[in-house]
């Protein structure tokens, strides 16, 4: 595991990864372990915000551990779970040889099923902890994000407490869906991640797809930034251009023309209404 | 300048920094993040300003509007402090109990700037409001006697003009918009909640509770636990119509909002005009009993009125939260200067999200009252009711006609 390098540095191991990073998110990235505070990723969908905590860990040369949060996500969820099948076997087991049961034993690590966020805190080298769309989990699951991140320690009743072996680096990205709390908010430092620029987006293009032709990637890009202009229900966000250059470029297409437009377009529109309201535009943009 | 000196004002400077980022635009800082902006310096290349602003910007700032927020202040804090320069006036008004500012903005902007209530304000789209009959509305255009302003003649020829402005102020009658909205707290109901939660009784065994809890009587599930979908509350998304010709309406209803939002739990506010601004968190920062007060909020109040435009980026910013337990109300006239195709694209994409979609007018209320403006008439196919909201009787009787709608 390294350290977290020097913003310029990121930012170029970044990209040496197919991951276009603005110096604001580098200096923030940079600042998660300089300060040990967890980093909150705001912005659409589709902008790379879970993709930077995969290259951060990638970068780092450590395991990513991903909570991806839902409505209705526990703390036990989350932390552990005891494995009752396992448990329940071993009963039967000591019943049928006329052995006493342990309590110790029963719930002993043998039987600990470790959720994402201890396996997070046993880990002898710090991961990078993805805590993916809080904003989906409710407002108990935040609260107890609070006090873990602060005393990166948790409390197992049967086992006691278990102090982090190491302070994972924390990510938390959020789509916006619910407002989180200042609680939190203040105990994270903040990125708002925004669509790249039309020449950011070109050189994420041709960084993950080095085979792709200089005309096709900036005519896509030109095309994704004309449709986010659009008032479309669903913007398309950078995979979105990404799996467009790529299917273009698995069917041998070095230039974006009418006929490779109209077989392509789902790669990048994924409502009807939108495909009805951008088609037309790009068409124009496609033909000039 | 060497580096020690960099440093030795940057860090002289910070407390002021923040206490300038707290007083005059309500950021909650503390010693807490003054102590990590300054770790942050070791962390950075402090010759590099750039880098120190993107540092400092994520432990200061947490949401986007802060963001820009302190771009702004720190480009006219630093750049223009450490070569001696005087600071600039603040972004926003001043909170209440601050000390006062070195500078303010010119009083002829502010008032400018205010929204107004006089009938001389609500004719941004009055060319529609004519084709009105029997409304109101019709019938409040300016004085055709009066001398008509330079004011008067921009805000007819753009719908971007005049805008802006402050809201202040607390009407009398909330106490009857706090009763009026615990009203429709209660009365709208969208089912219950998707998830399972242990409850007592359930049609559905929670397995993993029975096992455990069998664990203890040596394995025989002796006590059952069930798992049920609990009541769903609703969550309210309020979108306002800050337009010229909502007039003193939208007063009232931006007081219904905030009443909605101290009775319940999920409610979003939106207001617009020419565009579109989140009002929730200004909202929520105001401390119970404290009068509504709202500093400027640009082209979301007081200018002309673009319902499609602003509708459909409401529903794509809103995208992921609109649900069956969304009831969303939209409060306007519906007096429109844009493209009704636009609302009717945004009303389909939200109803078929959302549990409840209700379009509230002051001009509803009116006498055979037809619902003949083009946004109306767009978004009408859409709504699950077009209901009155010209008064607070309206209001306080929106439950009942919700329910016979």
């Amino acid at each position: 595991m390294k350290d977290i390098p020097e913003a310029q540095a990121l930012q170029q191991s970044f990209l040496e990864r197919g991951y276009v990073a603005s110096p604001a998110l580098s200096t923030a990235l940079r600042l998660v372990e300089a300060l040990g505070k967890p980093l909150l990723l705001e912005g659409p969908a589709g902008v790379g915000k879970t993709e930077a905590a995969k290259t951060l860990a990638a970068v780092l040369g450590t395991p990513l551990i991903r909570l991806q949060c839902y409505e209705g996500l526990d703390a036990q969820s989350a932390l552990y779970e005891w494995n009752y099948a396992r448990q329940l076997l071993h009963i039967r087991a000591a019943e049928a040889l006329n052995q006493d049961i342990d309590d110790a034993a029963l719930y002993s690590e043998k039987f600990l099923m470790r959720r994402p966020l201890l396996q997070a805190i046993s880990q002898p080298t710090p991961p990078v902890l993805l805590i993916d769309e809080v904003d989906r989990a409710d407002d108990a699951f935040e609260a107890f994000l609070l006090e873990l991140l602060a005393e990166w320690q948790v409390t197992v009743p049967e086992l006691g407490t278990l102090q982090a072996v190491s302070r994972p680096h924390v990510l938390l990205t959020s789509n916006r869906s619910r407002e989180l709390s200042d609680a939190l908010r203040r105990r994270c430092l903040y990125q708002w991640v925004e669509y790249p620029t039309r020449a950011a987006e070109l050189e994420i293009v041709q960084a993950r797809l080095p085979g792709i032709s200089q005309n096709l990637a900036r005519q896509v890009t030109d095309a994704v930034h004309t449709l986010r202009e659009l008032p479309l229900s669903k913007p398309p966000g950078v995979a979105e251009t990404l799996d467009w250059a790529q299917a273009l470029v698995v069917l041998h297409r070095d230039h974006l023309d009418l006929d490779a437009l109209r077989t392509t377009l789902g790669t990048v529109l994924k409502l009807r209404e939108d495909w009805q309201l951008a088609q037309p535009v790009l068409e124009k943009q496609v033909s000039r | 300048m060497g580096r020690p000196d960099v440093v030795g004002d940057l860090a002289a400077h910070l407390p002021d920094f923040a206490a300038r980022l707290r007083l005059s635009h309500g950021f909650l800082l503390g010693p807490g993040e003054v102590a990590d902006a300054l770790r942050a310096l070791g962390a950075v290349n402090i010759l590099n300003m750039h880098e120190v602003r993107d540092a400092w910007r994520a432990i200061f700032s947490t949401s986007p509007e802060q963001g820009r927020l302190f771009d702004a202040e720190f480009d006219a804090f630093f750049r223009f402090r450490l070569l001696d320069y005087p600071p600039l006036p603040p972004l926003l008004p001043q909170i209440p109990g601050g000390p006062p500012q070195e500078a303010t903005a010119p009083a002829g902007e502010a008032q400018e700037g205010q929204k107004t209530t006089s009938p001389r304000n609500r004719g941004g789209e009055q060319l529609e409001a004519e084709a009105l009959p029997g409304t109101a509305e019709g019938q409040a255009h300016d004085d055709p006697d009066a001398p008509e302003t330079d004011l008067t003649l921009l805000a007819r020829l753009s719908p971007h003009a005049g805008q802006g402005g402050a809201v202040t102020g607390t009407p009398a009658d909330l106490p009857p918009l706090l009763r009026a909205a615990r009203q429709l707290v209660q009365a709208v109901q969208l089912g219950h909640a998707r998830r399972l939660v242990p409850r007592p009784t359930g049609r559905k065994l929670d397995a993993r509770r029975t096992v455990r809890r069998a664990a203890r009587t040596a394995g025989d599930p002796v006590t059952l636990h069930w798992l049920g979908r609990p009541r769903h509350a609703p969550r309210f998304l309020i979108v306002l119509d800050g337009s010229r010709s909502m007039g003193e309406d939208a007063q009232r209803l931006l007081h219904f909002a905030y009443a909605l939002q101290l009775t319940a739990r999920r409610v979003e506010v939106y207001a617009f005009s020419t565009d579109l601004v989140r009002l929730t968190p200004r909202l929520r920062a105001l401390k119970p009993g404290q009068e509504l007060t709202l500093p400027e909020l640009g082209a979301a109040w007081g200018g002309g009125t673009r319902i499609g435009e602003n509708l459909l980026k409401l529903a794509r910013q809103e995208r992921a939260r609109v649900g069956r337990e969304t009831a969303v109300f939209i409060l306007s006239d519906g007096l429109d200067t844009g493209e009704p195709e636009l609302v009717r694209r945004a009303l389909r994409d939200l109803s078929r999200r959302a549990g409840l979609t209700v379009w509230l007018s002051p001009l509803a209320g009116v006498p055979n009252y037809q619902p003949i403006q083009r946004a109306v008439a767009a978004a009408l196919p859409s709504l699950d009711a077009l209901l009155p909201a010209a008064s607070t009787a309206d209001l306080l009787a929106l439950p009942r006609r919700l329910k016979n709608s």
